[in-house]
């Protein structure tokens, strides 16, 4: 994210606040973290309509589940996202004829900038052991929310040519990243 | 499919969360991440890989009809929810006996390094001007406090947290508060018992470093009620 990430102890004792039913917490943490949530949702769901509709499920859920997130230090704004992630999944899988294809851009992996963190620059390393077309699979998938047959689709590659691509891309990425 | 093969579990957790795991499967492996602890170890591990992926986006203000619906929905929310759906017994529940075993270590583990926070009070003038967060682990060993907001504090003088017992016995100090960002504190036994058996905490004003006397010397400024819910 281009702003700070917020402070995981700030946001686990909003989340705190939350599972206590204090709607003031949910707030403050909606102002803290709405802007990057509605980015992530409008890169995997296009639309700013269908992103805005996400974030309301997105807060709601936040509400209902604040009491089941576990506390792992500097991991609360991990479970934020990855809420949003899946909301965004699963809206997709409901609607993905309507992802108009033409309009999925060459994914961008990012560039190793100077800022960018230690876990950062070791994924950019391992993403770049792997072959390009398993790169691009993780990408699309990943930050775009593509399905398997969607990517298939749109690099004109067959269905299960991808498959293994995702499926070895996972397995290399493991392994180096461990190592 | 046997989910007790830790390559697999890894395929399937990395697939999960980069979204290829799709219908039934997807289904599946949500319901055996609700049971195994194991399961959701591998799973957030790969959330943690990923997620540098997410640099780079720039942050998008939402419209202001977002946070109104969200505030209209959660306050619809307050009626009694409805009881969630009982669970489906599927066949391969049953092959999860082992996994499950093996994951508990695991599990506890986890508790164990990351216990869950609880709220102890909010500080400050009143509910609409927080100046402090004051937390605690569930095991009680670790207080965390947050401020805020940066604090403005008078030179050569410390914030000092205490702990005032319900049966009216001396306060207990909590050590200091931070000026700004976060800290964690590990509490001593003392600390733990006098924090447990608190029903107020308070802020007073120091010296530099805190109070010399193991009593609040200087004003109190701040007193705030323990969260008995936690």
């Amino acid at each position: 994210m281009s702003l700070p990430e917020p402070d995981n102890t700030e946001l686990e004792i909003l989340l705190a606040r939350c599972a206590r039913q204090d709607p003031k917490a949910l707030e403050e943490l909606y102002r803290k973290v709405a802007p990057q949530l509605l980015a992530v949702l409008l890169r995997m769901l296009r639309t700013r309509d269908r992103a805005e509709d996400a974030l309301q499920d997105v807060f709601v859920r936040i509400w209902r589940q604040a009491g089941q997130y576990e506390a792992r230090r500097g991991r609360a704004f991990a479970w934020l996202v990855t809420i949003a992630r899946y909301r965004a999944i699963d809206l997709q899988r409901a609607a993905r004829r309507l992802v108009p294809l033409e309009t999925i851009d060459e994914p961008a992996v990012p560039a190793v900038r100077p800022e960018s963190t230690l876990t950062q620059r070791t994924l950019d390393h391992c993403l770049e052991l792997l072959s390009g077309e398993q790169r691009q699979c993780l990408v699309l998938a990943y930050q775009q929310g593509l399905t398997q047959d969607l990517i298939a689709a749109s690099t004109g590659h067959p269905l299960g040519t991808v498959k293994s691509w995702v499926r070895r891309a996972l397995v290399s990425l493991k392994r180096c990243l461990e190592s | 499919m046997n989910y007790q093969q830790p390559d697999l579990l890894e395929q399937l957790a990395g697939a999960y969360v980069l979204g290829t795991l799709q219908g039934r499967a997807r289904a599946r492996f949500e319901q055996l991440d609700a049971q195994s602890a194991g399961v959701r170890a591998a799973r957030q591990r790969w959330e943690d890989r990923f997620m540098p992926l997410l640099k780079g986006l720039e942050p998008v203000t939402p419209s202001d009809r977002v946070w109104a619906d969200i505030a209209r929905r959660i306050r619809q929310a307050e009626l009694p929810a409805a009881p969630a759906g009982r669970r489906r017994h599927v066949p391969w529940r049953w092959g999860l006996a082992g996994l499950a075993a093996l994951s508990l270590l695991i599990g506890v583990s986890i508790r164990l390094l990351y216990p869950p926070l609880q709220v102890v009070a909010v500080v400050g003038q009143d509910a609409a001007h927080p100046l402090w967060n004051v937390a605690r682990s569930a095991d009680t060993a670790t207080l965390t406090v947050h401020a805020v907001q940066p604090v403005q504090a008078e030179p050569r003088k410390s914030f000092e947290l205490w702990a005032l017992p319900r049966d009216g016995r001396a306060p207990v100090s909590l050590g200091l508060l931070p000026r700004s960002g976060s800290l964690h504190r590990t509490l001593s036994a003392a600390q733990r018992a006098a924090l447990q058996s608190a029903g107020r905490i308070a802020v007073s004003l120091e010296p530099a470093g805190g109070s010399k006397t193991g009593s609040p010397t200087g004003p109190v400024l701040y007193v705030a009620e323990v969260s008995s819910a936690g």
